[in-house]
């Protein structure tokens, strides 16, 4: 196996180093074309903007390959984004990690103060693109990443060195599979791979900072209906609760799904829901002043048993009926 | 009727006398306009490499008159305008309509003094690039791009470039994902800076396969083209209308229609509107509100697996792995 170590920098001077351990042509500072005793492929290098640039691979290897990136000193973050449709290795911290194939896991974000290495599978298109990113540019991400627990997500002891490891979203995958069928001789490339390198740590951040469980997957439709249920919940108080199977047509629902996502909205089951509002009405007529007793109380309210009632309220508001309870006075 | 004379240009000099002009002020990178004259959001960036954008997001409450007296002319300005309604731009003592039916691309030389109206009730949402001369010059020298016009074009002693065209499909899609989002902030401005280049790497594509310029097509056979392209987008539900009937709605020959539809969307009619198709449901599965079988239904598709497979045609990927990592 050949194994070649290099490091990163955002100017493209890097890649002298690395053209000279691999062989191969290199053009225009650029363009890094893979000898063909290695394999056949080509990789794009630029800067976009201070602060950030972008290496774009597409290559089919013929013989193992094992490319080590070395610490070095300039403190960046590499964005690994990994289109391959099969899969590849990165070996961060002696773990290997399967990156690659869209229903695999295909976004890596390494700290450049970790080693790490990359082993492309063989005889396969390797697609990836690579945003290194200046650390002083990040900044509000760092503090955000390590006091947000993601899955997959390992925050190394030292000050702000981490990994993530995780999925690209469907727009960016949208976007790579357009600058994996161009030519990166067009000439329209190199201003292609910026855009969408851009456009990729755009929607990489929007995701990262949409606080997450605001959506909880409910469509507005279905949320309508659920709706109705409760405002028709809401105006029956008087009665018994109308059944599961009832409010489930009433919605159009089967009745499961309309009992997980009833919780879903309101945190709680459609029955215990009823019965909380209906005992916020009964402590309302308690305190009206305007009944002789409990008994014509839980009988407006639909109840035939004193004993039933006094343990539900008591259940919700830990106190006895009998303790907000305003007898009605008479006047003589 | 409000009249406007301001500068254009490819540094944020302009910017400042834009704002005095109308009353406003300058927050951030927003331009603050008063409320009586215009409701929205105009917002400016520096992209770098001598270029800028410029993103306005309006609807203007008067008519308006703008004239642009450019106090440099380095540079040339790419103005992707979106707008719906009546705005027109006058440019040797020519008028374009301009907007999302008209021309909706135009490149002006910026030692030009074009005058751009706009009626009240206009919604605009447009897109202006600014790009020094130098830069393009430098661009199509290291490139070897065969563009003759290039020493007339950059010299400003000399000609001077003023073009109307319509942007391709890519384009606008590109500028509608663009318009979904939140202006201002990071997120936004890297996305606007990736538009950008996406929309400059998307002219020059165009620049250099010579297609038919518009403005030198008939007039009437290019609105008669645009008004099926307006048909088969307001129709994007139903079934793909026949040729045959799309000829007559344009009152031409279908060999004469597919000819001139191709010229100037770069698209075969179907091939237009199955795109146009498949971008709306990937806008409707990107909501979250449709199983990709309501989607596929209300789009009319003959069933689910043949939308599946156009879908994964076009953008790469099955709808389902689509919806799974949205």
């Amino acid at each position: 196996m050949k194994k070649i170590t290099h490091y990163y920098s955002l100017t493209p001077e890097w890649q002298n180093e690395f053209v000279e351990k691999l062989g191969g042509k290199f053009i225009d500072n650029k363009i890094i074309v893979i000898p063909e005793t290695i394999g056949t492929g080509n990789s794009y290098f630029t800067q976009i903007i201070p602060g950030i640039s972008v290496l774009f691979m597409d290559f089919i290897l013929r013989k193992p390959l094992k490319i080590t990136r070395r610490v070095s000193n300039n403190e960046l973050y590499i964005f690994h984004f990994d289109l391959s449709e099969h899969v590849n290795l990165i070996k961060i911290n002696n773990n290997h990690y399967e990156i690659g194939s869209y229903d695999k896991l295909d976004l890596a974000i390494i700290d450049n103060q970790i080693e790490s290495s990359f082993k492309p599978s063989i005889n396969k298109r390797t697609v990836a693109i690579r945003i290194l990113v200046n650390k002083s540019l990040l900044n509000d991400f760092i503090s955000k990443h390590s006091n947000k627990e993601e899955t997959k997500t390992k925050n190394k002891g030292r000050k702000a060195v981490f990994y993530h490891y995780g999925n690209i979203d469907s727009k960016s995958i949208l976007l790579i599979q357009s600058v994996k069928n161009k030519s990166i001789y067009d000439l329209s490339f190199e201003t292609l791979l910026k855009g969408t390198s851009l456009k990729l740590l755009g929607n990489f951040f929007n995701k990262f900072y949409a606080t997450a469980p605001s959506k909880k997957n409910i469509t507005e439709n279905e949320y309508e209906a659920i709706n109705k249920t409760k405002e028709y919940l809401l105006n029956n108080l008087y009665g018994s609760f109308p059944s599961i199977t009832f409010l489930a047509s009433m919605a159009g629902m089967s009745e499961s799904k309309y009992k997980i996502l009833f919780n879903k909205c309101f945190n709680d089951t459609p029955n215990r829901f009823f019965i909380k509002e209906k005992m916020l009405l009964a402590r309302k007529f308690l305190q009206s002043g305007e009944y002789d007793s409990l008994t014509s109380i839980i009988y407006e309210l639909n109840y035939t048993k004193l004993s039933y009632f006094t343990l539900k309220y008591f259940e919700i508001f830990k106190r006895k009926p009998t303790e907000d309870f305003i007898k009605k006075t008479r006047h003589l | 009727m409000k009249t406007i004379t301001h500068s254009y240009g490819a540094d944020l000099t302009w910017i400042e006398k834009f704002a005095e002009q109308f009353g406003g002020r300058i927050e951030g990178n927003f331009i603050i306009m008063p409320e009586e004259l215009q409701t929205g959001t105009r917002y400016f960036l520096d992209c770098g490499e001598g270029i800028i954008a410029y993103y306005i997001d309006v609807i203007y409450n008067k008519n308006f008159h703008f004239i642009q007296k450019n106090v440099k002319g380095d540079f040339v300005g790419l103005y992707y305008n979106l707008t719906e309604g009546k705005a027109t731009v006058t440019g040797e003592s020519r008028i374009y309509d301009v907007g999302r039916w008209q021309y909706n691309l135009s490149v002006i030389d910026g030692a030009l003094e074009p005058d751009y109206d706009v009626k009240a009730g206009s919604r605009t949402y447009a897109l202006c690039i600014f790009i020094k001369k130098e830069r393009i010059k430098a661009f199509v020298s290291t490139h070897n791009i065969p563009f003759p016009d290039i020493n007339l074009v950059t010299d400003p002693s000399k000609n001077t470039i003023i073009r109307f065209d319509r942007m391709s499909s890519d384009s606008y899609h590109l500028l509608n994902d663009l318009h979904k989002l939140k202006v201002g902030g990071p997120v936004f401005d890297l996305n606007l800076r990736g538009t950008v280049q996406l929309l400059i790497s998307n002219y020059l594509k165009k620049m250099s396969t010579s297609r038919i310029i518009i403005q030198t097509l008939n007039t009437a056979d290019l609105s008669n083209i645009i008004s099926t392209q307006i048909f088969l987008i307001e129709h994007i539900e139903d079934h793909f209308p026949s040729i045959a009937q799309m000829a007559a709605r344009a009152n031409m020959s279908e060999s004469k229609f597919k000819n001139l539809f191709k010229k100037i969307t770069g698209l075969t009619p179907n091939k237009f509107f199955m795109e146009n198709k498949l971008i709306k449901a990937k806008e409707l599965l990107e909501s979250g509100q449709f199983s990709i079988l309501q989607v596929s239904d209300q789009l009319n598709f003959t069933n689910n697996s043949y939308f599946a497979c156009k879908f994964k045609e076009n953008f790469g990927i099955s709808p389902k792995t689509f919806v799974k990592q949205l």
